[in-house]
């Protein structure tokens, strides 16, 4: 079913571990590379190959430990925003210009938001999520472990701030906290009113900020010893997230209510409790046909359909990968995307599972219709180690993750793995 | 190259070897969460913001729990059958008392397995209730045994079998009452309500009454009622005479704190003498009963509030420290090795049908604390959204 493919550098390659975008011999030879690369690229339906992946760095952050599920897409400016970090104190927000393929720092967001030594961030982990105003939304987080046991004690966390990044006018506008100590996993944005939801570590609670009135509401906690890490939200402005049962629990942006749906997400038999409890990994929208995809932590790909009023319909796809080797739930996957071919793509590996033996990343397509899905490149732990990001493209079809690669040296950097971070753009008819 | 796989393992393995070490949770052996919350339940559980488990108390094999509930909404009672470790029964109180928000007051044990507790109305000016409440049969069942105080719900409570009375702190007025069951009389006293002068210093630190009330009512082995008032002040009702008199002896205080002083919970040692814990500052302390001398014995988190205390067979005195906006702390306090012991934050599995497999449960915040009747099991009850009930069991003295 699968094609196997050598272990180390994938089939096409040039061998070398990234696209350098910010490197100045690069840079200068921008035009004619692009002139090239007209020439170069592969004919739509065409095989995928390492040069439908490219890899873009981020410059002037030497100390730069990793990425998280901190991507987004601007449809209003036409570019792509990124939260690293060096999973400490230290926090650069980046802007990807797709046109130049340019990537700047837009500088560190406890000088972009005035934030005192005392109420340090460690990382964005939410999603960078574009609001009805063109600006970026996003939600920040402790990160460490000092962030979930110091709480009141001077090195204590403070607690997570939602953050508001203007693209037009380069402004960070600081928003206020969530709850005290508690960090800020994730957000959705309502695209009519602005109305952010949010979820806080390590108590779980659901938090919705109204930015015209700044007014924070705690809808309380919905989740067990595990916070499941991603939200997302529907064409109505609904939002969902799982309970402990891996129910999902949507929130009505028009009534202000929760509405818990009656049956547990489907998964394998036997998942261990702490996948259920962990919920949903990632997410891929198609208004179009009415359907968001979702990936569980007990791996498995579902399509969900909402409606307005009620939950909706699920329909179990499946796993997201097979193999005899290991159970069935036992894959990770914390990204997803939707390509213009309708059909899914994602990266499977991290957090010390893996899909294929040897301990590589794998980046799959899952064809929705047929059910089908197939590996279609493997990276080295060296090239990417794990991967995160949901539903980020372009109009040109380009995906965008957030990619980390495996580095022994970032070891003392930081808890949560030794690498350092990057960005993958992938296209699957063409090179990106 | 090939050597890349087994350097990134061992330093996976070292990560997660540290991660584990930090990540250490309260999880003794034949520990367990039962679920009593959960919205849109095909089985029987509680719905959301109706389930705060403000009042707990342990009748044979009954977890029996009193719930508040956010405004507009009815709060439940429930039980809880330890052996089976599941919900049984539940009760929804605006079945039986119309308007009422929350059970807070704490459970007073009657005789015969008879649990007393009183409720606050869910709006101000209304009429808080007493309640009765049986295990009995296959059925949770629940009295309304009428109004103590009109205007006043019932802040904490406690119960004497042997007089057949009941005694309590009104809300918000903070006036202590004796309740007469043969006769369903109150008698009211004031000299626990804050005067003028507490008043202003009470709202110059912006404290409501629910800051500043006592949480919770013990009796000695005299029968004595002893509480807290305002300000920071201990106080001991004695029924043969009728006379409420305040201890010279403060509440332990952490300084500038005093306005933050209140009894949040009780427990009584073998030996008769009381132990306390202060809402303020988080100490523990113990109460002669018979001399009113108090000894402050200190506290085991940093963080304010001490929400349950209890007994156990062990000889250990077990109970809750912290909570909001951080996360509870429990803790053990051995009287003989005047010894404290955090014990962290509790972390035990909880299994329903839907879950059979299991699934790791936090009790972030802890709001009441009971002891079964041998000591050998202790339970706690959570404040939350959809709160659940942890158990753990406690060996016997070593």
């Amino acid at each position: 079913m699968f094609r196997s493919l050598e272990h180390g550098v994938a089939p096409g390659s040039s061998g070398r571990t990234a696209g350098s975008d910010e490197d100045p011999m690069i840079a200068g030879l921008l035009p004619l590379l692009l002139t090239l690369t007209a020439f170069l690229v592969p004919p739509a339906g065409a095989e995928i190959t390492a040069r439908n992946v490219r890899f873009v760095e981020y410059p002037d952050f030497p100390d730069a430990h990793s990425s998280w599920g901190s991507i987004g897409f601007s449809r209003t400016h036409g570019k792509v925003f990124v939260g690293v970090t060096n999973h400490r104190d230290r926090v650069g927000l980046y802007e990807y210009d797709p046109g130049p393929r340019r990537m700047r720092l837009c500088g560190f967001i406890a000088d972009l938001a005035n934030l005192r030594d005392f109420q340090w961030q460690a990382k964005i982990h939410s999603q960078i999520v574009e609001g009805p105003d063109g600006a970026m939304y996003f939600t920040t987080d402790g990160g460490e472990s000092r962030e979930e046991y110091l709480m009141e004690h001077p090195r204590g966390y403070a607690g997570g701030f939602f953050m508001r990044w203007d693209p037009a006018t380069n402004r960070m506008t600081n928003l206020g906290m969530g709850l005290p100590y508690e960090s800020l996993k994730d957000l959705a944005v309502d695209q009519a009113t602005g109305l952010i939801c949010a979820v806080s570590y390590p108590q779980v609670h659901f938090l919705t900020y109204d930015v015209r009135r700044n007014r924070l509401r705690d809808l309380g906690r919905l989740g067990s010893d595990h916070v499941p890490r991603v939200l997302f939200s529907d064409w109505w402005n609904n939002v969902y997230y799982p309970d402990w049962r891996q129910r999902l629990v949507k929130f009505e942006g028009d009534t202000g209510t929760m509405i818990f749906a009656g049956d547990s997400l489907p998964a394998f038999p036997g998942t261990p409790g702490e996948y259920i409890v962990t919920g949903i990994t990632a997410y891929a929208r198609d208004p179009g046909a009415g359907v968001i995809y979702l990936v569980t932590y007990g791996a498995k790909m579902l399509a969900f359909r909402p409606s307005q009023r009620g939950i909706g319909e699920v329909e179990d796809l499946g796993g997201i990968f097979d193999s005899p080797d290991k159970p069935a739930w036992n894959y990770y996957c914390p990204n997803l995307a939707l390509g213009e071919n309708g059909k899914l793509y994602y990266f499977i590996g991290g957090h010390g599972m893996y899909a294929v033996r040897g301990e590589s990343i794998v980046l799959m397509e899952f064809d929705p219709a047929s059910r089908r899905k197939r590996i279609v490149l493997e990276y080295p732990l060296r090239q990417i180690s794990e991967v995160t990001g949901s539903d980020v493209k372009d109009k040109q079809g380009n995906l965008y993750f957030a990619g980390r690669r495996s580095d022994p040296v970032a070891e003392e950097r930081g808890e949560s793995g030794a690498s350092r971070p990057f960005m993958i753009v992938f296209n699957p008819a063409r090179e990106p | 190259m090939k050597k890349i796989p087994f350097l990134f393992a061992l330093f996976l393995a070292a990560v997660l070897g540290r991660l584990n070490a930090e990540y250490k949770f309260f999880t003794p052996p034949g520990s367990f969460a039962v679920e009593v919350s959960l919205e849109n339940s095909p089985y029987p559980r509680l719905p959301a913001y109706r389930n705060a488990i403000t009042s707990l108390a342990v009748v044979g094999d009954w977890a029996v729990g009193g719930t508040s509930a956010e405004k507009g909404l009815s709060p439940f009672l429930f039980a809880v059958s330890l052996s089976d470790r599941r919900m049984a029964y539940s009760v929804d109180l605006k079945e039986l008392v119309a308007g009422q928000r929350a059970i807070r007051s704490g459970f007073g044990a009657g005789a015969t397995g008879v649990l007393y507790c009183g409720t606050i109305p869910d709006t101000a000016g209304g009429d808080g209730h007493l309640l009765e409440v049986l295990v009995e049969g296959r059925a949770l069942v629940v009295h309304d045994l009428g109004v103590p105080v009109r205007g006043q719900g019932v802040f904490a409570l406690t119960a004497d079998p042997g007089r057949e009375a009941l005694y309590g702190i009104t809300y918000p007025s903070g006036q202590f009452f004796a309740r007469d069951l043969k006769t369903s009389t109150t008698t009211l006293l004031s000299d626990t309500v804050p005067g003028e002068r507490d008043l202003v210093f009470l709202q110059n630190y912006a404290l409501e009454p629910a800051d500043y009330l006592c949480r919770r009512l013990i009796q000695d082995r005299k029968g004595r009622v002893f509480g807290s008032m305002p300000v920071n002040r201990l106080f001991r009702y004695d029924p043969d005479t009728g006379r409420l008199s305040v201890l010279e002896a403060e509440l332990p205080e952490g300084w500038g704190r005093r306005a933050l002083g209140r009894v949040d919970a009780w427990t009584m040692a073998p030996d008769g003498a009381l132990y306390g814990g202060c809402a303020g500052d988080g100490q523990l302390f113990r109460l002669d009963p018979d001399t009113g001398r108090v000894s402050n014995l200190g506290k085991p988190a940093q963080m304010p509030g001490m929400k349950g205390l209890a007994f156990a067979a062990d000889g250990r005195i077990y109970g809750v420290a912290g909570g909001a906006p951080g996360y509870a702390h429990l803790f053990c306090y051995d009287p003989a090795a005047q010894n404290f012991t955090d014990l962290g934050n509790p972390r035990f599995e909880m299994k329903a049908p839907g879950i059979e497999q299991g699934i790791w449960w936090r009790g972030f915040q802890i709001g009441t604390l009971a002891a079964t009747p041998d000591g050998r099991q202790i339970v706690m009850g959570e404040e939350e959204s959809l709160s659940q009930l942890l158990v753990f069991p406690v060996g016997p003295r070593r």
